[in-house]
This record gives C-alpha cells, structure tokens and sequence, in this order.
C-alpha cells in the first residue's frame, strides 16, 4: 500500500485539567491514501475534532499532548517535527476548514488579503500574481464576483458564500489533504448540497484526499469511499462505506444507523441507543460502550476488545467478533428477534 | 372529524429595521408575512424551512410571546389576538413550548425541582398537587425523583431536553410548540427525544405544531406539514403527499438536497443556485423566482397565491399542476 498519503497509528491526545488526564483521543488508528475521502463519524465528546486538530499540529494552544502513537504524512512523522516544519506543512500540504467560517475568517482583513497571504507565504508568489491566483480560486469556488468580493471584509458575505471563501483558502496551495471539521453543519440543506458538490468536484480534480470529520450518516454516505466510526476516543469500527452501512459490525454503529429517522422510510418508533456517551473522567472498566450495548457480555465490563480486522478491510473493536463468527451471528440474531 | 385547535388567518409580523429620520418609508424585515393555517387536535403539524424563513417567528407569534402586525389567532374558537398580558395568562395553560437549546432554556440557577413547579405555582395548583405532580413528571420524561434537587448543568443536552418537555407538560397543556427540539442532540439522543415525544402524544392527546428544519425528521414526527419560504408558506399537505409528491419547486430541492445514509443510492440532485434572499428586501413577484430552476416571467412579477389545489393541499406555485409528477417522467 504505497498509496498511502497519511496514516494515524494509535494516536492518544491526553488533556491535563484540574480534575485529572482526559483522554480525548485514546488509540484511533486509520490510513488515507491518495485522492480517497475518509469519514471520521462520532457524536459530541468522540474525540473526533481532537483527532484533526492533532493532525494539524494545532494543540499548542490548548492543555492538549500527544501522549503515544504516529501520525506519518508521506512517511514523516508528524508527531516529532518542530513548529518551523508544521508550519510548511500547514497550509501547503494539509489544509483545514472548519465548521463556523466565521470564526475562522479574520473579520479585520479584507477577503482577499487573507487568501493571499498564504498564497505568498507558501508559494512564493509577488503580490499581483497571488491576486491573481485569488481570484481564480474564488471562481473556482463559484463565487460570482471575485473582483469585488477580494475587497469585501467576511461579514459582509452569507454563510454558504464564507465557506467557500474558505474552502477556496484550503485550496489555494493545492494540498494533498484536507481536513474538513463538519464543513456543512453550521448551512442549510439547499447550502450544504452546493458545497458537498464543489468539495467533490474540487478534489476529484486535484486529486487530493479529504478527511471528512461529521456526525451526519447521510454525507458520509454521500461523500465518503471509507469509514472510520468513533466512540469515547476510541476507533470502534472501519470499512469501505458500502460495508458499513449495508453490514455494520459494531453493536455501536449498528445503533447509530438504526436510530436515524430516514427520508422515505416509515417507521413508528426508531430504534435508539440507550443512555448517554460517558464523560472522559468516568469511563467505564473494558468496553467503552458497554453499559449501552444491548449485546454485553461478562467479558466487555472487564476488558477492553482490541481493534481487529473480521472481514477484509474491515475491522471492529468488539468482543462479539472475537467469538466464532457463527456463534456470534446467531447470538445476534436472536436477541434482535 | 377533528375540530380545528388552533386557526391562524393571514398572521404578518414585521420588526422595523432602525429609523431614518429624513426617510418616512420606514423599512421593515417580513419575518412572517401573511400566513394561514390550521392545527387540528391531536395532530402533528410540522412548519419546516431554511434558516430565516420566519418559522421561529411563526411559533413565537402563535405562543403570544411576540405580536404579530397583522391577523388573527383563534384558539379553541376564541379569537386571542387582542388579549393583554392578564387575559392570554388563562389561556397560556394550554399551550407551552419546547425550545431548541436545552442549555439556553433553562435557569442554572434552580433545581429542576423548581423549573417544573414555576408554571405550577403561576396556574395556582397547591402545595401537595405540586409536589405530586413533579414526581409524576419526571417518571413520564424518563428521569427520576433523586433528579430533582439538581441543577441543569450536572445533566446532559438530551435530558434537559427531557426537563424542558416536563417543564411544558406541567400545566396539562393541549398544545405543544416545539421549536426545534432535537436539532441540538446528537442522533443517538435524538431518537430518544422523538419516541418520547410520540408516547406523550398518545398518552396526553397532545397536538404539536413541529418547527424544524431536518427533513428526515419531520417525515418521521408529522401528519401535516408546511414548507415555508422567506415567511410565507410556499405548500402545505399531509406528509404522505408532501414528501411523495412534492408540488413546489422549492419542496421538491428541499427534499432532493437532503443527504439519504444509503452509499448505494444514487439520486439526480436538484441543486439550487444563490442564497435565500434578505427577508428585509424580498424579491417581487414569487420570492423563489431568482433560484428557481422553472421560473417564467410571470413568476417575476406576479405573487403566486396560496391556493387549494386539491382537497387538504395547499400550494403557492403558479404553475403547481405543469410540475405535478415531472420529475417522475
């Protein structure tokens, strides 16, 4: 596999607080290889935002660390290099958008005047030409008046046009991956179908892989060719995107998929997973999801399973794969009953 | 034949945008302009629509808790627009309202104890009736009498949803604005809210008007549902029909744009162009003409009205009956 772009391998990012270490990220591991778009998927508090955010580099601000694990772009390692070094990386061949683009938009500086500064910092082009690329980058997006919008501060924008602006700024220094932290949740569905549609279209173009961080099954669906699900700072499951919605190994995913209200499909009551994510600094022993799972046996209280490849290229963190998978089929089957 | 709970005849509300003391034409945002309904009893009726197509305001206008500019409301056959502050207090006892963001709504000051016995002690029930009816609720909502000494912040987003519901069931409400209630909660607590809140209707014989945005979830919850464009309804049908056979060109990209959790699924996407027009300065003629995909000139320069076109079917569309089935063909 020499396709590979980025890889994640046991990654933990520990917060210190005044209550002790929480474990935001506690052991995720996943591969993204060129020009492939990877779903990160989790609720509130699954570490998936930490994940991206360590990637970045960006946790120098926070009480965050790196406490173990790799994270190798192109074969270096990301976790060891200095502030000089993720610096050039930054920008050039990772990029970022984030959820609120106005939060991430200097509200100070004119459009344009952001866009080009990472255009001279990392491409080393004069003024005029970075303008120039500017504006390219803002058709490209499929922002009407470029011209005039370089001019214009990011208040004066919608919401759906800020994302592009930033989607355009991702992309202006043509990076090999992208972060995208719910690049759609803060826009309206009509919003969001535009910028889906330039994202796809973007990339494909450039042939740059996106990381695609949602707690939305339905872009996933749309947008993703694997799946990573996530869970209490742990990688509970990961396939291809057909694997894990046709075939859903974790009793977490399977509950998650069966707890969306779907377009089309009538049902009286949904399904729904019982309790709530347990908060960092009263994890439960083994398990994370045990006290949840309608499947927990003795063993998923005690002991953590480890993450672990059932089929090909899928893999599960969960003691019921670990049995003879006829058995554990069977099991299932007849507590779904 | 249900009677109808709640009537709204062509209900406007504008908020003023600051005066110009040389201009006299004060300008006005149209929030909610010119809207009619009606809410049968028990039933669901779901008011969906982007962000600034006036939905909120709608439920804020039918709680009183806004004035509208213009139109009536009728409650139970009694006209409450009019009422003053101590008149509509009578009336407040049947409908009470959930909120969005269940960290806003509620006091962090008081025990949940005291957020349910508010609305208790302001309709007068007594001490004991109180104490009974508390510990009543909180099994109801799923939670459970050592709660209620709590504060809000030692509870997480989907069970203070939960403290929200008990807090607008309290009064034996018959009608429950819910203002996007599960918007805030992750999918797994999500689903919980929604079964909650179809059990309480049963239990009760609540009917809710629904305000919410996600698609998927209001095909799930209602039996009537309106489509709202920059605060006007462009259709109005049972959701059967509605999300079977869209009429409104709107509708129709509404529910094309909805992201469906199945990778096998491959579905021809309407994609509108442009963003929603600033409510304070709408285009003329029908709203939706500068996205939409069949606009004619007519629809530049005339507003479409919000017609019956068959029975229980209401749509805002001048060309409703040419777009009815096209995209099957």
């Amino acid at each position: 596999m020499d396709n590979t772009i980025l890889k994640v391998n046991n990654l933990q990012t520990h917060f210190t607080s005044d209550s002790g270490v929480v474990k935001a990220v506690d052991g995720v591991s996943f591969k993204v290889a060129k020009g492939e778009t990877l779903g990160i998927v989790g609720e509130s508090g699954s570490g998936k935002s930490v994940t991206s955010l360590s990637i970045m580099g960006l946790l120098k601000d926070t009480s965050g660390k790196i406490a173990g694990g790799e994270i190798f772009y192109e074969g270096k390692d990301l976790t060891k290099a200095n502030e000089n070094q993720m610096r050039k990386i930054r920008g050039n061949d990772i990029a970022m958008i984030f959820q609120e683009p106005m939060t991430s938009l200097n509200p100070v500086y004119k459009i344009g005047r952001q866009l080009e500064e990472a255009i001279i910092l990392h491409l080393k082009f004069s003024k005029k030409q970075a303008r120039k690329r500017a504006i390219e980058m803002l058709t490209a997006v499929g922002i009407s008046r470029p011209e005039k919008i370089v001019h214009e501060y990011p208040h004066q924008l919608s919401g759906g046009m800020r994302q592009r602006v930033m989607i355009s700024m991702a992309m202006a220094c043509g990076p090999k991956v992208l972060i995208a932290d719910e690049p759609t949740t803060a826009l309206d569905v009509t919003i969001q179908a535009q910028i889906l549609d330039l994202m796809r279209n973007l990339t494909k173009l450039s042939n740059t892989a996106i990381l695609l961080i949602t707690h939305d099954l339905g872009v996933v669906a749309e947008m993703c060719d694997r799946v990573v699900v996530m869970y209490a700072g742990r990688a509970v499951e990961e396939s291809d995107v057909h694997s894990i919605f046709k075939n859903p190994k974790h009793p977490y995913t399977q509950g998650l998929l069966e707890s969306i209200p779907k377009i089309g499909v009538r049902v009286e009551r949904l399904q729904s997973i019982p309790g709530n994510v347990p908060i960092p600094s009263n994890m439960p022993e083994g398990c994370k999801f045990a006290p949840r799972c309608k499947f927990a046996m003795d063993i998923c209280w005690e002991e953590e399973p480890e993450f672990k490849e059932v089929s090909f290229q899928h893999f599960s963190k969960c003691w019921l794969n670990e049995e003879v998978s006829q058995n554990a089929k069977k099991f299932v089957g007849s507590t779904q009953c | 034949m249900q009677k109808n709970l709640l009537e709204v005849h062509n209900v406007k509300k504008y908020f003023p945008l600051k005066k110009n003391i040389f201009n006299r034409n004060q300008e006005f945002v149209k929030a909610v302009d010119g809207i009619s309904f009606f809410v049968k009893e028990g039933e669901t009726l779901s008011i969906v629509g982007e962000s600034g197509c006036g939905k909120s305001t709608t439920g804020r206008v039918l709680m009183k808790l806004l004035e509208p500019t213009e139109g009536r409301i009728i409650f139970e056959g009694q006209d409450i627009t009019d009422l003053n502050d101590d008149q509509i207090r009578p009336f407040r006892k049947e409908f009470q309202m959930i909120f969005q963001d269940p960290y806003a709504s509620l006091n962090p000051r008081l025990t949940i104890k005291e957020i349910i016995e508010e609305p208790l002690i302001v309709h007068n029930f007594s001490k004991e009736k109180r104490a009974e009816r508390i510990e009543g609720l909180l099994e109801v909502v799923g939670l459970n009498k050592y709660h209620s000494d709590r504060y809000p912040h030692e509870f997480s987003g989907g069970q203070r949803q939960r403290i929200g519901i008990a807090r607008a069931l309290a009064v034996h409400p018959k009608l429950i604005i819910a203002d996007e209630p599960v918007s805030a909660l992750d999918v797994s607590i999500q689903s919980q809210i929604l079964n909650l809140l179809k059990d309480l209707q049963e239990q009760y014989k609540l009917t809710y008007v629904f305000i919410a945005h996600d698609l998927s979830v209001v095909e799930h919850i209602s039996d009537r549902v309106g489509v709202m464009y920059l605060g006007r309804f462009v259709e109005l049908a049972s959701r059967d029909k509605l999300f079977e056979n869209p009429l409104h060109p709107y509708t129709k990209a509404l529910l094309s744009a909805v992201p469906i959790p199945d990778p096998s699924l491959k579905r021809e996407r309407i994609i509108l162009k442009g963003d929603i027009p600033s409510p304070a300065n709408p285009p003329l003629g029908c709203t939706f003409h500068t996205r939409c995909p069949f606009a004619q000139q007519v629809c530049k320069e005339r507003v479409p009205e919000f017609r019956e076109i068959e029975e229980g079917r209401f749509v805002a569309c001048h060309f409703a009956e040419e777009l009815d089935g096209s995209l099957d063909d």
